[in-house]
């Protein structure tokens, strides 16, 4: 026979502070876990959701970024004309673009970190989707101005419409502000290809993009190029070429994660079993009693599990409900590849916070199995007496 | 001290639950120190900075490189003593997980411009003498088993190259994960574009009081040309990467909030239920004469005894654990992985804090009550 969970309930109600306490050292924990699996699921999912799927990305071989890659504008006319490339009528579906970087202090500090400035033809706007102007204009081809993710404009300093930035000696006038559905461009600023070029006097794109017919053609075509001895060029799906980018900071984001949540989870499991003995000890005589009245060992035993389960689960939601607010929360940090900014988005997703349920859960199960089953292991006599 | 004894046997009194409180406060402390060390780890690249000596650096920013004819330039600026190549190569070791710095200097002037570099003089004229030498920290070598003579070869991305170099030294000192070698030997190597090119130049000026007064003169030399230079202290080109983390600094530091106040949520729950234990006890103490303060001051005894345990074995064994294994030789980017004695220090004080507070309010409402009340208690 089960013990009512009305007696659980008004258990718990009797000891409030102590029950708060507890539940709250256990929100913390979850909390903790939730903000920084937040952290590295915001890095994962703007990586991940950065590729198309019919994209195909060519960087030179031996590249780990677009950064130190660079192809001639030969290879890029070789590589669209290839069999399997995308069409918009006679013109193929492909673009050659240009990566450099530029130091920018953040907002309140004089130091700051390197944003990505991409040099983009018409093209690039037709391969990717969910671009969108939110702010002034789209720069003008063959003159020096640049669009600016809103999420760089609003972390660092001078990037806003009307601010100029030099690059070299070409001095450049923001024109409008953008951004792109949550996706890794939003960490860039962007400005006309052929200006770019010939600002920084280089004449080999850093990466030439494509759209290919379909799956097949997407297979086919990165063996063809990657397999090419005369080529020396690396191709990948613009898909494969986020998410390897995203290792490093988000695999130890998530490591910290794991080892932080576990060891603040082993304090908060001694809090827990702190209370639950004190719990124990304080309703010995009460044992006693509802073992008379015909209550088994097991029924004792479920029932002071379930309470501090309860407690448990409620410290949990307590930790949610203080995580949540960081949910779409604007951050950014260094991918150290190529020590350039990253700007994302915590995201406190359903999956993550089902995890830190039954994270919270764990803890207080496990933080009771001992005082439980010493309620348990009671004596009838020696409980009344006691 | 007379009520030592007293404090003492009241904290045995219930052992598993004194156990299981400084349990928690160790593995907190444990993890605060932790955290703690991170974010020093990240300050030690500016704090070891050498004030005399500047980083020169394009204007732009690092993507882009300089020309290495700007070296006789600066050479030029009064108040500079030495100045040298120091260029990023990038270059990888087999795999891209044995990520360790390397760079591009002039060998002949290395000793003189980073003197923190510490190797026998032999080692030094080897590695001199040999364009294809290369030294590299002791930390390397415990990492790598790198030993003086063994040829190996670092594959640069940036450069699409692949330079085979030759172990001449092993120095100590400083970041000992760093692999040095001669710029002169790459240059022949290198691509076109890449040619008497380099990221940045280290610059040993005579006095600290000169470093503003010659990173204006270098960069106003440079301004208007195609290579404009940004010229800084070697501390602020350090803080320039420590700006790069963003928003993970406020983020440790909100993680550490959390930790702590969950701390003083566990401490004050079980002295909360310590103190309510006792209250008959209390009004005994109050019939056989014992004063509010006194009583108030054993509860704060006994508190702060328990949480100076708990912080003493906590941060004791985060000192044990990163002295043994040094966490610095595995973490990119970091030199050590030693917890500060100022971190240390701070993490005992929050303890000795925690420990306070969580008492305070228990104490003194239970000494405030009349010897009738506290003798009617039914805990």
């Amino acid at each position: 026979m089960a013990l009512p969970l009305k007696y659980n309930i008004r258990n718990i109600v009797v000891r409030k502070g102590s029950t708060l306490a507890t539940a709250f050292t256990i929100g913390l924990t979850v909390t903790v876990f939730l903000m920084v699996m937040a952290l590295a699921r915001g890095i994962d999912l703007t990586l991940s959701s950065s590729g198309e799927p019919l994209n195909m990305i060519v960087l030179r071989e031996g590249s780990t970024a677009e950064l130190n890659s660079s192809l001639t504008r030969e290879n890029f006319k070789d590589l669209m004309y290839l069999d399997g490339v995308a069409r918009e009528g006679e013109t193929p579906l492909a673009t050659g673009e240009l990566i450099t970087l530029i130091y920018k202090a953040r907002k309140g500090m004089s130091q700051g970190s390197n944003v990505t400035v991409r040099g983009v033809g018409p093209m690039s706007f037709k391969l990717r989707s969910g671009f969108n102007v939110v702010a002034g204009k789209q720069f003008q081809p063959g003159l020096p101005e640049a669009v600016v993710s809103k999420r760089i404009a609003e972390r660092f300093q001078g990037l806003d419409v009307g601010d100029k930035f030099k690059i070299q000696t070409t001095e450049y006038t923001v024109v409008g502000l953008f951004d792109s559905a949550g996706k890794a461009f939003e960490s860039e600023i962007w400005v006309d290809i052929n200006s770019l070029a010939s600002t920084t006097k280089r004449e080999n794109y850093s990466s030439v993009l494509m759209r290919v017919k379909d799956q097949n053609a997407l297979t086919a075509l990165t063996k063809r190029i990657t397999d090419d001895p005369k080529l020396h060029l690396k191709a990948l799906s613009e898909r494969v070429f986020y998410e390897d980018q995203q290792g490093a900071a988000s695999g130890m984001l998530k490591g910290l994660a794991v080892f932080i949540s576990f060891i603040m989870a082993v304090g908060a499991g001694f809090a827990g079993m702190n209370t639950m003995y004190a719990a124990v000890a304080r309703r010995t005589k009460e044992i006693g009693t509802l073992r008379v009245l015909g209550f088994s060992r097991f029924s004792i035993l479920t029932a002071f599990l379930l309470e501090s389960v309860a407690i448990a689960v409620i410290g949990a939601v307590i930790g949610i409900l203080l995580a949540l607010p960081l949910n779409f929360v604007s951050t950014g940090t260094s991918n150290w590849l190529t020590f350039s900014e990253i700007a994302f988005n915590f995201r406190v997703t359903f999956d993550l916070m089902l995890s830190a349920l039954i994270f919270g859960a764990i803890i207080g199960l496990v933080g009771s199995l001992l005082p439980s089953i010493r309620a348990s292991r009671y004596k009838i006599v020696d409980a009344l007496r006691a | 001290m007379k009520y030592a004894k007293l404090i003492f046997k009241n904290i045995l009194r219930n052992k598993r639950r004194t156990l299981l409180t400084i349990s928690s406060l160790v593995v907190s402390l444990f993890l605060i120190v932790s955290l703690a060390t991170i974010l020093t780890e990240f300050e030690r690249g500016s704090d070891e900075a050498s004030p005399l000596r500047l980083v020169s650096r394009h204007a732009v920013s690092l993507g882009f490189i300089l020309p290495m004819a700007h070296l006789q330039k600066i050479k030029t600026v009064p108040g500079v003593k030495e100045a040298m190549p120091f260029s990023w190569f990038g270059g990888i070791y087999i795999d891209e997980k044995n990520f360790f710095a390397n760079f591009a200097v002039d060998a002949r002037k290395l000793k003189e411009v980073v003197p923190e570099l510490k190797m026998p003089d032999a080692d030094w004229q080897t590695f001199i003498n040999d364009r294809q030498g290369a030294i590299v920290g002791a930390k390397l070598v415990k990492l790598h088993g790198f030993t003086p003579g063994q040829r190996i070869t670092l594959k640069s991305p940036i450069y699409n190259q692949s330079v085979e170099f030759i172990i001449r030294g092993v120095y100590t000192g400083s970041d000992e994960k760093t692999l040095y070698f001669h710029h002169d030997y790459i240059n022949e190597l290198l691509p076109d574009w890449g040619k008497d090119q380099v990221s940045t130049f280290s610059i040993l000026v005579n006095t600290p009081e000169d470093v503003p007064r010659v990173s204006q003169a270098i960069d106003s030399i440079f301004a208007n040309t195609d290579a404009p230079t940004k010229t800084e202290s070697e501390r602020e080109f350090a803080l320039s990467f420590q700006t790069m983390m963003g928003g993970v600094k406020q983020f440790l530091y909100g993680i550490m909030a959390a930790i702590t106040f969950s701390l003083l949520l566990v401490m004050g729950n079980t002295m909360a239920m310590t103190v309510r234990e006792r209250t008959k006890e209390v009004g005994t103490l109050k019939a056989i004469g014992f004063q509010r303060g006194t009583i108030t001051a054993l509860f704060l005894g006994e508190a702060l005894i328990v949480a100076c345990i708990g912080a003493a074995i906590g941060i004791g064994a985060a000192m044990l654990i990163f002295n043994s294994i040094d966490l610095g030789l595995y973490i990119p980017f970091f030199i050590k992985f030693i917890p500060t004695p100022q971190t240390l220090v701070a993490a005992f004080g929050l303890s000795i804090l925690v420990g306070l507070i969580s008492v305070i309010y228990s104490a003194y409402r239970v000494s405030g009550l009349t010897i009738a009340e506290a003798l009617r208690s039914t805990e």
